[in-house]
């Protein structure tokens, strides 16, 4: 690609960028949110069209002026959003667009057979006949890659692929990278984890406000580097985490049961606590019941058994609107479908939970004043990068769009927060941003006097996430709660043993 | 007296009934549910079906040749669901408000023909009833069933195909995608404009048809506003099945079962005042979708234009 | 993307216009059926006088609408022509709401006779005609002014023309069974079925009337089902009113029964089995309201066509071969609804 120049209203996404690939290597790309690096691979995708430059194909320029363009010249793209039909199944949206071998009629069993083949050789199992909505993230992510090497990409783009997967899938999942690139095919890698880049790349590209930094092959980079490379400074990668007294039990569950979307058991008595000025970590393989056990806590889905309290009372089937009222914020992992509203500007997205009371609400006018104050706050706090804030949150790289939520359920003083992958496919400097803040909420007490801290869940797969940051560590297998360890006890080994349901007796 | 309603006559006489009064909701149905499960709502059916309607009855009456009527039907059709895909895909018109402007024209533009063209209430010599051999001789049901017009044997026929179609051929499959997540199907090379063109067109062809089933099979006759919103019930029918076409199908009989047993009810005189026997199929099909039906979710990006961004 | 919406939003406004402009406002046809009677109205030269009429379904509807155009054609010839009187319609304006508009346009236009042909238009004169004290204003069929004395109410005795029906029909049928289908529940129409119903019973102690009501006065094809209906339950003589009725008349055809109409002549449709049909003829009371306008009265009084004014006549089927007892006691019955001795609806 060369120099290719892509402008959105009020925004030089790509300037001038020159970018290359080889035949099989892995070529990664690094930036902070909003460096534009989705918008460079839609552009090699067809997706989107360039302002100017020149793409190249063993040498030969080519039009791609569309996704069907791209799948005929071997691309195939795994979005940072996954591209997938919630209502269909995995075999339909694998057949989705192929011709089928049997003319105008679906071949949806020999499609089936391939996917389970595929799956075998790479790993990666997933039910050809499972809707996709009753999908994990990470079981969506799967589907996505069968859909890629299904038809047979010779070069594969990942927007962000691991942003959702387990340590061991990730672990896994480069396995295949590796026999991908034997095989001769290319892959252009985009993460924001450093240490991953560092394991898989052949070659590193560091993109910054939409221009190249630089590009580095392996074993000539370092971690700091990079990271200086991205942000433009040094960043530091400890954190501080103050000493706190837990206070009074804030959240509590106890034997808690519910249902998964396909009818299956997916929470099988869980029991847990939570104390004011604590982070409990919940470790878990992606699909082993945190999404349910979420949406149990915030109203979102019935408890078949069991209770759910709340400071003390009886939360058990109240609905989302008076939990918040009772100070929970909820950092929900389906942050595009269940955490904002696409069609909604940046400012309007930040007050969504607050909208109907004061400042921003007057005897039911909305105070456009306030809400632009706070919104403006909000923005230069969690440093979102957006043209403006009456901008479109579907116009925003996706990393920023995290911000925003993340910016306005932090922003309420919250007494419970329960958070879902809080820092999924954010830059470093945001990582930190947000860590700091929990770290900060939880700590509130020693600041005002009165006040405990909030009781924070923090749901993650993210190991390293949760050493860091929690008190206390559970792991959650297969609906139920293996052990809970306090962090100073925990080692990613055993956790990851824990994680994987093997108990200490065995 | 209630009795008076489980006679052999009275049933047959509401079976008979009731599968004629489904057919142009079947045509009009099954057509809208294509186009909004391509995600397009398409409010001008009732349009489509009166100058479906007129086209076909002024070409037999000029013809003669019921072939001819329904081409005219189906051109008429076809051309008025192009300009709706070209108003609601091209220009991402908002789609409940063009609909309207085209159920007006239909209405409009129908009358105005009818008044140049004809002048009056005329009458054709439309397709007969056709008695199938053998199966028309069952005894009791037989004649229900096998001894009704082309057109009402082909509004059931095309119940299974068009399920099948949707479910599994692969434009059925292109259908539900672009319906429900366009921009996965546009990442997959899926055409989101052909395929809701396509499908709103196709919708148009049915909608003509639904008119012409009315105005050359079932009444052969043409006058204003004949429709008098079956287009507009055939689109709640589509919601109402829960945009399946086995749900439209259940739709359509429920809806028009009750309104032949409401005459009936009339007819024998059973003491219910006239003006709550013709509110029972619109209050028995809400009762039966509150009750029975489990809630279903239209699809995703129904009445959403597709813009790919950049 | 903003250009495109613009002519988006010109295209449905073209639909909407021609949608608008298409049934409205068609000039009545000047060239006219010789008047049913002579009249010797005072015609000023000088400017001629103009009439306004907004129906609820097409002038050509064979049913209610027609029988107000007709009419009127037949007024403009006895005046002698578009010279003295000019007229325009506003037809299938079955939204109440457009009615008003365009009455109310009408009205600003300076007509001098606005005729607001439909009961459910009552609403709307209501509040239009004291805004235009000068202009006259006639609505029908009901008998109220409101009391309003720019308002003329004109209304159809159609139960006597339902009763000379149903006194045929009862002597026709050899089922015993009559059918009559009805389009809601009130006003004329309830008026003519409940005549019809009560001819029946007098004429034919053994015979029996079903009647059905479809809720609608456009839905052509469920008054196609209604009539199945009769035909199910063995009826072998049928009538019907409103517009819709035509899609009876096709089952009625199709299945030999005969048909007995009214509101306009439906012999047309289907001249086998259309044995008569009660005519409404509002020339004369339109007449006698221009009169009335001449002389400076213009509105306050209510006026009815009844068989005896000769505003309601019976029109046979010349091609239908009605038994001449039929037919006699079908002419007796007409003179004794004329003479009082029938009391149609006691
Ligand atoms: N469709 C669009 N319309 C307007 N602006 C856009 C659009 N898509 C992206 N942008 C802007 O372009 C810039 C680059 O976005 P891009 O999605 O490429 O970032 P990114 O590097 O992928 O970031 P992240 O790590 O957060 O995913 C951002 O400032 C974003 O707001
Ligand atoms: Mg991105």
């Amino acid at each position: 690609m060369c120099g290719i120049i892509k402008r959105f209203p009020g925004v030089l996404a790509n300037d001038c960028v020159d970018f290359a690939v080889h035949q099989g290597e892995v070529h990664a790309l690094l930036g902070e949110n909003g460096a534009g690096k989705s918008t460079l691979m839609k552009v090699l995708y067809g997706l989107y069209r360039p302002d100017d430059g020149e793409i190249l194909l063993n040498g030969e320029p080519v039009q791609i002026t569309s996704p069907t363009d791209a799948i005929r010249f071997g691309i195939g793209m795994i979005h940072q959003h996954f591209m997938l039909v919630p209502s269909l199944t995995v075999a339909e949206n694998v057949a989705l667009g192929l011709p089928s071998s049997r003319g105008v009629i679906t071949d949806l069993d020999r499609v089936s057979k391939r996917i389970t083949e595929l799956g075998k050789t790479y790993g990666l199992q997933v039910d050809p006949r499972a809707r996709v909505w009753q999908l994990s993230v990470g079981q969506q992510q799967r589907v996505e890659i069968i859909k890629a090497l299904y038809r047979g990409a010779e070069l594969l783009i990942l927007d962000e692929p691991t942003a959702v997967l387990t340590p061991q899938e990730v672990a896994e999942f480069f396995q295949i990278l590796r026999q991908m690139v034997k095989e001769g095919h290319s892959v252009i890698f985009i993460s924001h984890k450093l240490q991953e880049v560092l394991d898989i790349s052949d070659r590193v590209t560091v993109l910054r406000d939409g221009a190249v930094v630089g590009s580095r092959l392996k074993g000539t980079m370092t971690k700091a580097e990079l990271a200086r490379m991205m942000v433009g400074r040094d960043v530091g990668f400890q954190r501080n985490r103050a000493p706190v007294t837990p206070g009074e039990v804030r959240l509590s569950l106890h034997d808690v049961w519910a249902r998964s979307d396909r009818g299956t058991d997916a929470l099988q008595g869980v029991s847990l606590e939570v104390r004011a000025g604590e982070i409990l970590g919940l470790a878990g393989v992606s699909g082993n019941g945190q999404r349910e056990l979420a949406q149990v806590i915030n109203g979102l889905r019935p408890v078949a058994r069991g209770h759910v309290q709340l400071e003390g009372k009886d939360t058990t089937g109240v609905s989302p609107v008076e939990l918040i009222a009772q100070g929970l914020a909820y950092i929900p992992e389906e942050r595009m479908r269940d955490g904002m509203i696409r069609d909604f500007s940046v400012a309007e997205n930040l007050i969504l939970r607050e909208h109907a009371t004061a400042p921003f609400a007057r005897r039911g006018f909305l105070d456009f004043k306030a809400i632009a104050r706070v919104a403006a706050g909000h923005i230069v706090d969690f440093n979102v990068k957006t043209p403006s804030q009456e901008t479109l949150a579907k116009n925003l790289s996706g990393g920023n769009i995290q911000k925003v939520i993340l910016a306005r359920e932090l922003s309420r003083e919250p007494r419970v927060i329960v958070a879902a992958q809080p820092t999924r496919g954010l830059d470093i400097g945001a990582t930190i941003y947000v860590h700091e803040r929990l770290l900060d909420e939880r700590s509130r007490s020693l600041r005002e006097e009165k006040r405990h801290g909030a009781a924070i869940l923090l749901i993650s797969e993210d190991l390293d996430e949760i050493l860091a940051l929690s008190d206390r560590i559970a792991v959650i297998y297969e609906g139920r709660i293996m052990d809970i360890v306090p962090s100073e006890e925990a080692t990613p080994e055993r956790l990851g043993l824990l994680m994987a349901g093997v108990t200490k007796e065995v | 007296m209630i009795e008076s309603l489980f006679t052999a006559q009275v049933l047959l006489g509401i079976l008979t009934s009731g599968i004629r009064l489904a057919t142009p909701y079947l045509y009009a149905g099954i057509g809208e549910t294509f186009g909004q499960r391509s995600g397009v709502l398409n409010l001008g059916v009732e349009g489509q079906m009166l100058l479906g309607a007129f086209a076909a009855f002024y070409a037999v009456r000029q013809t003669g040749n019921l072939w001819l009527g329904l081409l005219a039907a189906i051109l008429v059709g076809g051309l008025m669901g192009l300009a709706m895909a070209f108003v609601s895909v091209t220009l991402r018109a908002k789609q409940g408000i063009s609909g309207i402007g085209f159920f007006l024209f239909g209405l409009g533009m129908s009358d105005l023909l009818f008044q140049t063209l004809l002048g009056t209430v005329q009458t054709v010599s439309g397709f007969r009833p056709l008695a199938i051999p053998l199966l028309s001789r069952i005894p009791v049901l037989g004649p229900v069933f096998f001894n009704q017009s082309f057109l009402v044997y082909a509004a059931y026929l095309l119940v299974p195909i068009a399920n099948y179609v949707m479910n599994h051929t692969t434009l059925g499959l292109k259908i539900r995608a672009v319906g429900e997540n366009p921009e996965a199907a546009d990442s997959l090379g899926v055409s989101v404009s052909r395929v809701r063109y396509f499908t709103v067109t196709l919708g148009g062809v049915f909608s003509g048809l639904a008119g012409a089933s009315l105005s050359i099979a079932l009444l052969n006759v043409f006058q204003q506003g004949m429709t008098s919103g079956l287009g507009f019930i055939a689109v709640a029918l589509v919601y109402f099945g829960g945009w399946r076409v086995w749900g439209v199908l259940a739709g359509s009989l429920l809806f028009s079962m009750v309104n032949a047993l409401q005459l009936w009810v009339q007819v024998l005189g059973l003491p219910i005042p006239s003006e709550f026997a013709v509110m029972m199929p619109y209050v028995l099909t809400i009762v039966a979708l509150v009750v029975a039906v489990q809630r279903v979710r239209p699809p995703t990006a129904l009445t959403k234009p597709f813009v790919r961004e950049g | 993307m903003n250009k495109l919406s613009k002519l988006a939003v010109m295209i449905l406004l073209l639909a909407l216009a021609v949608s608008a402009c298409a049934p409205a406002a068609t000039p009545a046809s000047p060239t006219a059926p010789p008047a049913a009677e002579p009249t010797d109205v005072p015609v000023e030269a000088a400017e001629p006088f103009r009439v306004a009429v907004v129906t609820p379904s097409a002038n050509n509807d064979l049913a209610f609408s027609q029988s107000i155009h007709d009419a009127i054609v037949l007024v403009q010839a006895a005046m002698g022509g578009p010279e003295n009187m000019q007229y325009v319609i506003s037809e299938s304006m079955f939204v109440v709401d457009d009615a008003g508009a365009a009455i109310r346009d009408y009205a600003s236009q300076g007509y001098d006779l606005v005729i607001a042909h439909g009961s459910q238009y009552g609403g709307v004169l209501q509040e239009i005609a004291p805004d235009f004290p000068d202009i006259s204003f006639a609505w029908g069929t009901t008998v109220d002014t409101f009391g309003i004395p720019n308002v003329f109410a004109y209304e159809a005795r159609s139960e006597e023309g339902g009763y000379v029906n149903g006194i045929i029909a009862a002597a026709l049928t050899e089922s015993n069974v009559v059918g009559v289908v009805g389009p809601i529940e009130t006003g004329d129409a309830k008026l003519y079925v409940d005549g019809f119903v009560a001819g029946v019973n007098a004429g034919n102690a053994d015979a029996q009337v079903n009647a059905n009501w479809i809720g609608s006065f456009g839905d052509v094809a469920l008054a196609s089902e209604a009539a199945q209906t009769h035909v199910g339950a063995g009826a072998d003589v049928m009538a019907g009113t409103a517009q819709m009725v035509v899609g009876a008349i096709g089952v009625a055809k199709d299945n030999g029964i005969l048909w007995l109409g009214t509101q306009a002549s439906q012999t047309a449709l289907a001249p086998e089995i259309v044995v008569v049909n009660q005519i409404y003829d509002w020339s004369g009371i339109i007449l006698e309201i221009i009169d009335l306008i001449g002389q400076g009265t213009l509105g306050g009084q209510s006026f009815e066509i009844t068989l005896e004014n000769g505003g309601l006549y019976m029109e046979y089927n010349p091609d239908f071969d009605l038994p001449a007892d039929v037919r006699a006691l079908a002419d007796e019955t007409v003179q004794g609804i004329i003479d009082g001795s029938i009391n149609v609806l006691p």
